[in-house]
C-alpha cells in the first residue's frame, strides 16, 4: 500500500483549530495506518482505493469531516470558460484515444505544495493509473502555453526539450535515453507514431504518457495551471482528473473549464453522481439502530451530501468518490462517519455445531501415532528449489512444476513428494545428538488436468545402526495400529534408494508409497555421517482413501 | 533404622574389609569403579560415619619444558663438553650446534674452569665425570617422583634453571572404616542409586510448535460452532481473483506479487452463469474488457477466501458458520517477517441478521480465547468487502498495537454473481504471527527450518 509523508503543522494550517493529537488519534479512523513519525512529520499508508488520500489537502479535506470541522460534500466550481480548448485527431484513436483536462487559476504554490502535487501525480500513475497503462497526468504553468490545442500523433523523429533536460531531443531519444522514457516507453507498443500535445504556436506541451515539455515546468512562481490527463478509457481518465481537480479546488485554486473535441473525445462533466440507500440495510449491516437524522450526519462527516426520501436516504457523491459504487459502501461511509470506535461488539449465539474437518481428524491421529513411535514433526514449505527436490536426491525432474519469477531462489517448484526436504533437514542438523527421528504430513502436487493435490506422509530416521528392518516395522506399526491396514513391500529399484535396500508399499494391489535406505552418495553429498532410511506413502490413497 | 548402601558402597566397604588402608587408587584396582564412583563413595561413607578419611599432603617433582629436553639430549654443559671432546671446535659452530642453550651452556663451563675460550675458538680443559643434576634429571625422566626420593643438592641445582623441574602439591588419602563399619554386614542389604546423579538427556517426540498453534486455533474455531473445510492450494485465478471482484489488471495479480504456475491453465473453472455474472460485474464495475484466459490462469492461492467463495458458491446456504485454514502463498522477498509460503485461517458466518458488531463480537471472542484482551477496530480496505475492518491487538511483550485480523463483509458485487443472497461475514488472517507472540520468536523463518536445537528444546506446553 502506498505511503506519504505529511507534516503536522501544515496538515493544522489546512485543517483549521485542530490539535496535533487530535489528527495523530483520528488518522486510523479514516482508514490511514501510521507508519512512522518524528516530531513534525508522519508518514501514513492509505488504501489504494481513495487517491485523494495521497496529498495532505486531500487527507485534512477527510479529517474535517470526521472531526466536525467542516462537513458535506466539497462542491467542484468550475467556471464556463471559452478561452480553452483541445482538438482531438483520429490517427491517436488506435493508441492512446482519450484525453481531458482542466484549468487552475490563481493560486499559490510553494515548494510543499509542489511536493505533494508530485507524489499525488506519481501515486495516481501507479495505482489508478496502472502505471501510466490505463491514465496518466501531466500538471502545467498555463502561462507556458498557447491555446487552442492540439492531441495527435507525430513519428519518433519530432524533437523538443523534455522536462529535466537542456536541450533538445528526439522521441526516439527521449524513449531509449531518458529514465521515464526507459520505463514507460513499452506502454507505446510496436507503432512508429506516439501521443502527442501542441499548443497552437508548434509548440510541445507534452508527450503522454512518458514525459512533460521542458517549457511548462511548474514552479513557486507558477499562479495558474493547465492539467490533462489522457489514456484508453474516458471515464477512468476523468476519474483522475476530478482527484487533482478536487486537490487543486481545495489548494485555493479557481477552476475553469476546457473544451475537448473530436474522435469520440468530449469535454469532461466532473458530476457528482446520486445513490440512494435504505436505512434498514445500513442499520441491519452495521447492527445499529440509529435514527435518520444520524445516518445524514455521519455521511455528512464523510464528506457526502444526504438527504432523506421516505424510508430512502439519497447521497449526493462527488466525482472523486469513485471506489463508492453502491448501496453498501454508503453503509461504510456511515460506519466510518459515525466512528468506528463508538460501535460495541456484540456476540451472537451460535446456532451451529461445530466441526472438524475428518482429513484433519485423521491427520492427528497420525500425528499422534508417530510421535508415539518417537518421531518429530518437522514442517517444510511446499514450494521448494529443484536443488533439494531433485538434484540432491537424483530424482526425475521431468514433470517439475514450477512458479514464474520467484524472488527467492529457494522456492521455485512446487514439491512432488515430501521426503526430499526431510533428507535436506538432516544436512542443517548434523551436529544435533543422534538418532535424528522425523516425519512430515503436507501436500504434493503432480500435473493433471491442470494440477492434483494429495496428503503424504514421509518419515525419516537417521543414526548409526539405522536400517531397513527399523523402519519397515515403524511403517507397518503405524499403519496396522493407527488404522487397521495391512501392507505389503516388493523389491523395487529407485535412484533415491539403495539397490537391494528399497521396497514399493502395496495396499490393495496399488503402490502407495516407496521405502528403503537412502543411497549413500546422497547422504554422503550431504555430509551426514550416519546411515539414513525412510519412506514415503500417499495418504490420500490410503488412510484418506474413503474420505 | 536399616541402612541402605548403594553398591558403590558396599563394593568400597568389601574391598576395606579385606584392606584395611588404601588410597583412592588401590580402591579403583581392587573395585574396578571409576575415579568418580570412588570419590562419590569415599564422600557418602564418611557422611554416614563409615569411612575414616586421612589427608596428607606431599610434593612430586616432574620435569619441565626444559628439564624434558635436557634428559632427552644432556644438559647443555654435558653437550657443549661432548662437542669439544675430540678437540677445539669454532665458537660459531658450537653456537649453531647449541642453539638458545649456548649461552646457559658456556657459562656453566667457564665457572668451574672446564674450558678455555680464545678469540674464536673452544677448547677442553677438563671432563668432569658427573655433573651436578645429572644423576636425578635421569632419575626423573618422564615420570612424577615423590620429593624425598631426589638428591637435594641436585633438586636445588636443577630448579635454579628455568622450567626445569615442576613441583606439584598433591593431597594424600588413606582410606580405612570406622570400628562400627568394621562390623556391618553389607552383603545382604538391598542396593540403592545415586538420586542426584546428572542423567544423559533424551529427546521428546512432540509435534511442531506452530502445528500446536494451528491445531489449537483450530478447536477454538469448532467451538465457537464453526465446521472446518478443505481446498486445493492451487487454483484457478477465477476463484483466487476474479469471483473476488479483483479486477484482472489489478497489482495483486502480478508475477511479482503472485505465484503463478509457469505455462499451467485451468480448463474449467466454473460453471457457465458463474463465469458470466462474475464477468459481467467486473465489465460494469470495471469498465474493461474481462478476458477469460486471465481467469484460467494457476495460481498458488493468495488466501484461503477462493476456497471459502467457492465452497458458498456451491452451497449456497442461508446460515452457516465455516472456517478454512491452510497455507497461502505470496511472492516476497524471504526475510525474518516474510514467507513466501505461510498459514492462514479464515472464518465465515452466513445469516440474514449477520452484521458488523457480530463480527467485531466474534474477533473479540475468538482474541479472549488466546489470551488477547486488548483489542481495538479500525477501518480498512479489501477489494472483497465493505465495510472492512482490521484489528488491532496490544502487545505487553512488545508494549505496542500490532495488526492481526482483517475483516469485514462480502461486497454485493462478490455475492450477488455466485447467487449467495445472505449477509456474509469474513475474516481472517497469518498464523504465524500470532505463534511468533506465543513462542517468542523474532524471524518467522524459525517454524520452517527444522532446527532440532530449537525443536527439542521448545517448551511443550505454553
Amino acid at each position: 500500500m502506498p505511503v506519504i509523508e505529511l507534516s503536522y503543522s501544515r496538515l493544522q494550517k489546512l485543517i483549521g483549530k485542530v490539535s496535533k493529537k487530535q489528527i495523530s488519534d483520528s488518522l486510523p479512523f479514516l482508514g490511514l495506518d501510521i507508519e512512522s513519525e518524528d516530531k513534525d512529520l508522519v508518514r501514513i499508508e492509505y488504501s489504494p482505493n481513495r487517491p485523494d488520500y495521497s496529498t495532505d489537502i486531500g487527507i485534512a479535506l477527510g479529517l474535517q469531516g470526521l472531526l466536525g470541522i467542516k462537513t458535506g460534500l466539497l462542491k467542484l466550481t468550475i467556471k464556463k470558460s471559452k478561452n480553452y480548448s483541445i482538438s482531438v485527431k483520429p490517427t491517436i484513436s488506435k493508441i492512446r484515444p482519450f484525453v481531458t483536462g482542466i484549468i487552475a487559476k490563481n493560486g499559490k504554490i510553494d515548494d510543499k505544495t509542489i511536493k505533494q502535487l508530485m507524489t499525488m501525480q506519481e501515486d495516481l500513475h501507479f495505482g489508478i493509473g496502472r502505471k501510466r497503462k490505463k491514465s496518466s497526468i501531466g500538471i502545467h504553468d498555463l502561462d507556458k502555453i498557447s491555446f487552442p490545442l492540439t492531441y495527435s500523433t507525430v513519428d519518433k523523429n519530432h524533437k523538443f526539450i523534455p522536462l529535466n533536460s537542456e536541450k533538445e531531443l528526439s522521441i526516439s531519444e527521449i524513449i531509449s535515453e531518458t529514465e521515464t522514457g526507459k520505463d514507460y516507453g513499452h506502454l507505446l507498443g510496436q507503432s512508429s507514431q506516439v501521443p502527442i500535445i501542441v499548443d497552437s504556436d508548434k509548440n510541445t506541451v507534452s508527450f503522454p504518457p512518458i514525459i512533460n515539455a521542458g517549457i511548462t515546468t511548474v514552479t513557486t512562481k507558477t499562479k495558474n495551471l493547465f492539467v490533462e490527463v489522457t489514456g484508453i478509457n474516458k471515464a477512468d481518465a476523468e476519474d483522475m482528473l476530478s482527484v487533482v481537480a478536487t486537490i487543486l479546488q481545495s489548494a485555493g485554486f479557481k477552476l475553469e473549464n476546457v473544451h475537448i473535441s473530436g474522435a469520440k473525445n468530449s469535454s469532461p462533466k466532473l458530476e457528482e453522481k446520486k445513490i440512494s440507500v435504505d436505512s434498514s440495510l445500513i442499520n441491519q449491516t452495521l447492527g445499529l439502530d440509529l435514527s435518520t437524522p444520524k445516518i445524514l450526519s455521519s455521511l455528512k462527516k464523510s464528506r457526502l451530501n444526504a438527504i432523506s426520501k421516505g424510508k430512502k436516504i439519497v447521497c449526493t457523491i462527488p466525482p472523486y468518490r469513485f471506489d463508492i459504487f453502491g448501496p453498501m459502501d454508503l453503509v461504510e461511509e456511515v460506519a466510518l462517519g459515525y466512528g468506528i470506535q463508538n460501535f460495541e461488539p456484540n456476540v451472537s449465539p451460535s446456532q451451529t455445531i461445530g466441526q472438524t474437518n475428518p482429513v484433519s481428524l485423521h491427520l492427528k491421529s497420525l500425528n499422534q501415532t508417530m510421535i508415539g513411535l518417537g518421531f518429530l514433526e518437522a514442517l517444510n514449505s511446499s514450494l521448494s528449489s529443484k536443488r533439494v527436490l531433485y538434484d540432491m536426491t537424483n530424482r526425475d525432474s521431468k514433470n517439475i512444476l514450477s512458479v514464474l519469477d520467484s524472488k527467492s531462489q529457494e522456492h521455485t517448484i512446487l514439491r512432488d513428494s515430501i521426503l526430499p526436504g526431510l533428507i535436506e533437514n538432516l544436512s542443517r542438523n548434523i551436529h544435533e545428538s543422534y538418532p535424528q527421528k522425523m516425519f512430515e504430513t503436507g501436500n504434493i502436487f503432480n500435473l493433471d488436468k491442470p494440477i492434483s493435490e494429495k496428503i503424504n506422509l514421509a518419515v525419516i530416521s537417521a543414526h548409526k545402526d539405522a536400517n531397513f528392518t527399523e523402519i519397515k516395522s515403524v511403517l507397518q506399526t503405524l499403519l496396522k495400529i493407527g488404522f487397521g491396514i495391512q501392507i505389503e513391500t516388493k523389491t523395487v529399484s529407485n535412484s533415491t534408494f539403495k539397490d537391494g535396500h528399497c521396497a514399493k508399499i502395496l495396499f490393495d494391489g496399488n503402490t502407495i508409497g516407496i521405502i528403503g535406505e537412502i543411497n549413500s552418495t546422497i547422504i554422503e553429498n550431504y555430509k551426514i555421517r550416519v546411515p539414513v532410511v525412510g519412506f514415503e506413502i500417499s495418504l490420500s490413497d490410503s488412510v484418506l482413501k474413503s474420505l | 533404622m536399616s541402612q541402605v548402601f548403594h553398591d558403590i558402597e558396599k563394593k568400597i566397604i568389601n574391598s576395606l574389609k579385606e584392606n584395611s588402608i588404601q588410597t583412592p587408587e588401590t580402591l579403583e584396582n581392587s573395585t574396578h569403579l571409576s575415579p568418580d564412583q570412588i570419590r562419590r563413595g569415599i564422600e557418602w561413607l564418611k557422611l554416614k560415619d563409615l569411612a575414616i578419611v586421612d589427608e596428607t599432603k606431599s610434593s612430586v617433582i616432574s620435569l619441565g619444558k626444559n628439564g624434558l629436553d635436557s634428559f632427552e639430549k644432556g644438559l647443555p654443559e654435558r653437550r657443549l663438553l661432548n662437542l669439544i671432546k675430540n678437540g677445539p671446535k669454532k665458537l660459531s659452530e658450537i653456537q649453531k650446534e647449541l642453539g638458545f642453550v649456548f649461552g646457559p651452556a658456556i657459562g656453566l663451563c667457564r665457572k668451574n674452569n672446564w674450558i678455555e675460550t680464545s678469540s674464536d675458538q673452544i677448547i677442553l680443559k677438563t671432563t668432569p665425570s658427573e655433573l651436578p643434576g645429572e644423576k636425578s634429571l635421569q632419575l626423573i625422566g618422564n615420570n612424577k617422583l615423590p620429593k624425598e626420593q631426589i638428591d637435594k643438592t641436585d633438586l636445588s641445582e636443577l630448579s635454579k634453571r628455568p622450567d626445569f623441574v615442576i613441583e606439584d602439591i598433591i593431597k594424600n588419602k588413606k582410606i580405612s572404616l570406622t570400628t562400627s563399619a568394621k562390623s556391618l554386614d553389607v552383603s545382604n542389604i538391598s542396593g540403592a542409586i545415586d538420586v542426584e546423579a546428572e542423567v544423559p538427556e533424551v529427546f521428546v517426540a512432540r509435534t511442531h510448535p506452530l502445528k500446536d498453534t494451528i491445531d489449537e486455533i483450530r478447536e477454538i474455531f469448532v467451538t465457537l460452532g464453526f465446521s472446518e473445510i478443505l481446498g486445493n492450494m492451487t487454483q484457478s485465478s477465477f476463484w483466487n481473483f476474479d469471483a473476488l471482484f479483483t479486477p484482472q489488471d489489478h497489482p495483486a495479480r502480478e508475477l511479482q506479487d503472485t505465484f503463478f504456475l509457469d505455462g499451467i491453465s485451468a480448463k474449467k473453472i466454473a460453471n457457465s452463469e458463474q463465469i458470466r455474472k462474475v464477468s459481467d460485474s467486473h465489465k460494469k464495475n470495471w469498465r474493461y474488457q474481462w478476458d477469460i484466459n486471465e481467469a484460467q490462469k494457476m495460481v498458488l492461492r493468495t488466501h484461503t477466501t477462493c476456497v471459502t467463495i467457492k465452497h458458498l458458491a456451491e452451497n449456497k446456504p442461508d446460515e452457516a458458520r465455516i472456517f478454512s485454514l491452510g497455507r497461502v502463498f505470496r511472492n516476497e522477498k524471504v526475510s525474518y517477517k516474510h514467507l513466501v509460503e505461510f498459514n492462514q485461517i479464515e472464518g465465515i458466518v452466513v445469516g440474514k441478521d449477520a452484521n458488523l458488531r457480530n463480527l467485531m463480537g466474534i474477533q473479540r471472542e475468538f482474541y479472549k480465547r488466546i489470551g488477547i484482551t486488548k483489542i481495538k477496530f479500525w477501518p480498512t480496505f479489501f477489494p472483497y468487502t465493505e465495510p472492512s475492518l482490521q484489528t488491532m491487538v496490544y502487545n505487553e511483550k512488545l508494549g505496542k498495537w500490532i495488526e492481526l485480523f482483517g475483516m469485514g463483509i462480502f461486497r454485493p458485487e462478490v455475492t450477488k454473481p455466485l447467487g449467495i443472497t445472505k449477509p456474509v461475514l469474513a475474516w481472517g488472517g497469518g498464523i504465524e504471527r500470532i505463534a511468533m507472540l506465543k513462542y517468542d520468536l523474532d524471524d518467522v523463518r524459525e517454524f520452517y527450518n527444522n532446527n532440532l536445537g530449537w525443536l527439542r528444546s521448545n517448551t511443550k506446553c505454553q
